[in-house]
């Protein structure tokens, strides 16, 4: 159990992922407000986001174009840059959601007049 | 050339939706024809690719000319190439189709309509075909993106059921990205095949077991699998009529056909797999959806919604034959997934007809349509025999092969699960019938409509399709076991 927390402590990054994560989740289900929810849902995103970067960090490497032609290629030297295409794709996929969504809560708005998720149920009947 | 079909497929789609608004805002009327014309091409190149395939064996696809592990690479074997047939057959008789039912679809947003259909057809072929977990991810959401749109298009109700689906899907998809994150932690790679020879001896590893679930808990709300439907009924019921049919019989399907390929293809189910419960998990959760969810069925008034819940009972049936761990209960599954497709899009179909033009929400209603409406009473009955499961039709044989799957790793608790399903299914469709064809008339007064000739032509093919699909059941599980023999099973 010591060993458990210890390990855990000397990852902070880890702690954050994970009450990023749960925290968002937390809100998108309790909050009745739709923007609410959605603040929720994006921190979600973000927070896996956040742990992919933060698993690919490579201490004291650079980024990854060659210094040199010439000789072998030091691989640890340069930091991976798949993890950050990825995440550079996730963003973009994630700003698209949030596009999508905020014009069904712009449309929801101008048709219900409210943003409270159980006063629009209230007028759907 | 012919190792370009699979982009091709892709490009035909997206080529689409990005001229369509430019042509459509000018020009409403030539919307149609154009995505007539692409659903055509595309169906034309799907079947050729099939060809292609069969003759040649697989075709790899690296974007870009990138070698597959760092490249993208996009895999059209067996399996991949007889979906994409399916899909853009069932997405152009669901185009036919909603045409047919009003002359403006989804309240008059001709453009919108046409250009999220065509992105959602993008999406699905991207599903299906990438060999590559981020990949997948990708798609995943260009699909869930244009599904909400196209559920909320026509406005009203509709849009709040949508929102609460995007809010649904999109934490799916973080659960799914959150599982490819362990598994590239784990192994360093997110290409399919690559993975396959890293990861069975990774299973032993706890990132990979917690990634495989968060994957299987994100499909699962993408493909609304029981305790995760919630948002399923309310979107598809509340969806407009020349919608609803294109979502049921594509979205949650291709979904399914993802997690089928990250658990075989990359993941590799071997005796690594089975020591870890996986695969129970799988079939368990299968077995709970296709009795729960037919039995939810039994309990609905609303026409759409029974259907719905149908339909969700019926992914719980292929997620048995997933999980079996063999190659026939795969197969089936697989095969079962495609008859599941055409049946959903005819239920759909024809309850939009039946809406549209009698006015029916209720199963009461449906009395109305007593001896007036062969082009909807008839299409039910083949549908049902094929959800129940009566022979010449595509459903005996899918659920035939789950059965033998099961039989076959000695699994009885899963075939009881189907049969208890199939009697759950005859139940709802007898209550359906006995307000069709027995009982009183609900009111004389209604006149009988002519059924529209493009109606009777999507019914009628959708029919042929689902006793076709029996009648070759044969070839295709043939081809569908080909395909996975490589797998070692």
């Amino acid at each position: 159990m010591f060993e458990f927390i210890k390990a855990t402590l000397q990852r902070p990054n880890y702690i954050a992922f994970v009450v990023l994560f749960l925290w968002g989740l937390y809100i998108a289900i309790t909050h009745h407000n739709l923007v609410k929810k959605l603040i929720g849902m994006y921190l979600v995103q973000t927070s896996v986001l956040f742990f992919f970067v933060t698993f690919s960090v490579k201490p004291g490497a650079t980024v990854p174009i060659l210094q040199s032609t010439t000789g072998k290629v030091q691989a640890e030297a340069y930091a991976n840059p798949l993890p950050h295409a990825l995440i550079l794709t996730g963003i973009v996929v994630q700003v698209a959601t949030l596009g999508v969504s905020l014009a069904l809560v712009a449309a929801i708005y101008q048709k219900y007049d409210s943003l409270d998720e159980d006063e629009i149920l209230k007028r759907l009947e | 050339m012919t190792q370009h079909l699979p982009a091709l497929l892709f490009c035909i789609p997206l080529l689409t939706a990005i001229s369509m608004p430019m042509v459509g805002l000018r020009h409403r009327r030539w919307c149609r024809p154009m995505a007539l014309a692409a659903v055509c091409a595309m169906s034309v190149t799907a079947v050729v690719n099939l060809v292609v395939v069969l003759k040649f064996g697989e075709i790899r696809y690296a974007f870009g000319g990138w070698a597959p592990p760092i490249g993208i690479e996009w895999v059209a074997d067996g399996l991949a190439s007889v979906m994409i047939v399916a899909i853009s057959l069932i997405a152009s008789i669901c185009l036919i189709y909603g045409g047919a039912v009003s002359p403006l679809p989804a309240g008059g947003r001709v453009v919108l309509y046409y250009t999220l259909i065509m992105l959602l057809l993008s999406g699905l072929t991207g599903i299906v075909f990438a060999g590559d977990l981020f990949n997948v991810f990708v798609f995943l959401e260009v699909a869930t993106l244009s599904t909400c749109a196209l559920v909320g298009v026509a406005g009203g109700k509709a849009l709040v059921f949508a929102f609460r689906y995007l809010i649904l899907a999109s934490i799916g998809a973080t659960f799914y990205l959150l599982g490819v994150s362990f598994f590239y932690a784990a192994t360093g790679t997110l290409n399919m095949a690559d993975l396959a020879q890293r990861v069975p001896a990774l299973l032993a590893s706890k990132a990979v077991i917690g990634g495989l679930v968060f994957m299987f808990i994100g499909l699962g709300i993408k493909m609304a699998l029981m305790p995760l439907h919630g948002w399923l009924p309310d979107a598809y019921s509340h969806a407009p009529d020349a919608v609803s049919p294109l979502l049921s019989a594509l979205v949650t399907k291709v979904s399914l056909l993802a997690w089928a390929r990250i658990l075989y293809w990359a993941v590799g189910a071997g005796t690594e797999l089975e020591a870890t419960q996986i695969l129970r998990l799988v079939w368990v959760s299968g077995a709970l959806a296709s009795v729960v969810g037919a039995f939810l069925a039994l309990t609905q008034r609303d026409v759409k919604r029974m259907f719905a819940y149908g339909g969700l009972s019926h992914i719980g049936l292929i997620l048995i034959g997933v999980g079996q761990g063999n190659q026939t209960g795969l197969a089936g599954a697989m095969f079962y997934l495609i008859n599941d497709a055409v049946m959903q899009a005819t239920l759909f179909v024809v309850a939009g007809a039946a809406i549209h033009q009698y006015g029916v929400q209720t199963i009461e209603d449906f009395g109305r349509l007593r001896g007036r409406a062969p082009w909807i009473t008839g299409p039910i009955i083949i549908v049902a025999m094929s959800m129940i499961g009566i022979p010449p039709t595509g459903g005996f044989f899918g659920k035939w092969y789950i059965i033998l799957g099961a039989l076959r790793s000695g699994n009885y608790l899963a075939v009881g699960a189907v049969m208890v399903s199939t009697l759950l299914t005859l139940a709802y469709f007898i209550r359906l019938w006995v307000r069709v064809f027995g009982g009183e008339q609900a009111s004389p007064s209604t006149q009988r409509v002519e059924a529209p000739f493009a109606l009777r032509v999507c019914v009628g093919t959708l029919c042929l399709g689902i006793i076709a699909l029996g009648l070759c059941s044969d070839g295709i599980v043939r081809l569908l076991l080909d395909t996975t023999t490589s797998l070692g099973l």
